[in-house]
């Protein structure tokens, strides 16, 4: 899949994911992978800018946590500014891909 | 898991912000590769490639450090410091750079030895021959000193390169010229070098000792001038209160046209005892009044002798009296050091 058209949508992805429950980075990167069955293929060292940005925005929080094995894991949770901003990309990402669907349609009849 | 840490240094090196923001960045990026390096062992790859297959799909170091640092800022320090290794390192490596500086550095040097060389030649040994021949090298002093080789040397090598110039350039020329038809060695370059390197030193050998023997030469071989302009300068000194005692009679008989012409005459007595070792001719060592007291009293006397001047053009006697009380006040400490160094 084009990696421009996921980057436009990569805080999207992410904070849909984290609506589910609080992950971690690979783990972000292991759903997306699993859940598209490997059509998105991006560089995974592009998750964590875009996981610090938002972070920053307020959107998620992180906290390190220790797990069973003794390893620490930073854990990313949605807040509640997060779930405004997600409820609003829901909506335009709808609306563009109702706009694009109906564009292509529309070429494909005329073809 | 050192290429690992390198990467990570790579990425995370030049992150902006706090310590302990990197150390969090770092960690975190550590912890995701692990991850990835252990789901690609439980796939069947061995260590090396389960790194290589992690790192490839975490992305260029590059790439990665650049998207982080859009969101976290640089650090400066950083920055500057891996620039620097990095011109370091571009330099280090320019052999080039390295070794035209050192020809021209050695070409430079040895250029204005040549020219200061010929200078020497040209203007200061001619002179030097010429102090000589005029007494004002005093042979004697010199060869009790055992010094005789001092002086005459600078000479001898001027008359030998006046006739040898073209001999010797003709020979650097040729020696040049075989040397670099001739010799094939790998080592050519460190050999040229080290010849011009030669030749730097062997001019400044030369010049040092030139100099050297002309300024020890001079220094010791120059006479004492102040006993040579002592009697001049006690003529002047007789000449200038001469010229005083001529004005004060042309006062009381108001003959203004012999108190301009003695004025005149008095003031090319202190323009001349102004010039030259004239002044400390008349002091003798560690005795008052000293060269610079004697040079105060001197100006003094000129500015006196300007208002007896100006007293005499406007004819005001009782002007010109006082002006001339004021000149003789002035001019009595140097009338006493001429009759002392007199003795």
């Amino acid at each position: 899949m084009d990696t421009e058209l996921l980057k436009g949508t990569l805080s999207l992805l992410i904070l849909s994911l984290l609506s589910r429950k609080a992950m971690y980075g690979y783990e972000i990167a292991a759903t997306v992978h699993r859940d598209t069955d490997g059509s998105f293929t991006w560089r995974e060292g592009s998750l964590y800018p875009s996981l610090h940005k938002m972070q920053a925005d307020g959107w998620i929080r992180g906290e390190w946590e220790e797990t069973d094995s003794g390893r620490k894991r930073r854990y990313y949770h949605i807040t509640p500014k997060g779930r405004t901003a997600l409820k609003d990309k829901r909506e335009s990402w709808a609306e563009l891909t109702r706009a694009v669907n109906s564009i292509l349609e529309k070429t494909n009849e005329k073809a | 898991m050192k290429k690992l840490e390198q990467y990570l240094d790579q990425v995370c090196r030049r992150i902006g912000g706090p310590r302990a923001l990197r150390q969090h960045v770092r960690q975190e990026l550590r912890e995701h590769l692990l991850d990835a390096i252990a789901q690609h062992k439980t796939a069947g790859l061995p260590e090396d490639a389960a790194l290589e297959r992690a790192l490839a799909e975490f992305g260029q170091a590059e790439e990665v450090r650049s998207e982080l640092e859009a969101t976290h800022g640089q650090r400066l320090l950083a920055v500057v410091i891996e620039n620097a290794m990095q011109w370091q390192e571009r330099t280090m490596k320019a052999k080039w750079l390295w070794t035209t500086w050192g020809y021209l550095a050695l070409g430079l040097v040895i250029l204005l030895q040549a020219l200061f060389l010929t200078f020497l030649n040209i203007f200061i040994v001619p002179r030097f021959q010429l102090l000589a021949r005029h007494g004002f090298m005093d042979a004697s002093s010199v060869e009790a000193h055992d010094l005789s080789w001092m002086v005459n040397w600078p000479v001898k090598l001027h008359d030998w390169t006046s006739n040898h110039t073209t001999l010797v350039l003709l020979l650097a020329l040729a020696a040049t010229g075989l040397f670099e038809w001739r010799v094939r060695s790998e080592n050519k370059n460190f050999m040229r070098v080290a010849a011009l390197g030669t030749v730097a030193i062997a001019l400044t050998i030369i010049l040092v000792l030139m100099t050297g023997s002309m300024l020890i030469g001079f220094e010791i071989g120059a006479p004492r001038v102040e006993p040579m302009t002592r009697p001049w300068a006690v003529e002047q000194v007789g000449s200038m209160s001469k010229s005083l005692t001529a004005i004060e009679q042309a006062l009381a008989k108001r003959d203004w046209s012999e108190v301009e012409k003695q004025t005149d005459t008095a003031g090319d007595s202190l323009r001349q005892l102004s010039e030259g070792p004239a002044l400390a001719s008349l002091t003798r060592q560690n005795e008052a009044p000293s060269v610079e007291e004697l040079r105060v009293q001197l100006n003094l006397a000129r500015e006196e002798l300007g208002a007896v001047h100006q007293a005499s053009a406007a004819k005001d006697t009782s002007r010109l009296e006082n002006a001339l009380l004021q000149l003789q006040e002035a001019w009595s400490p140097l009338q006493a050091a001429a009759s002392r160094a007199s003795r």
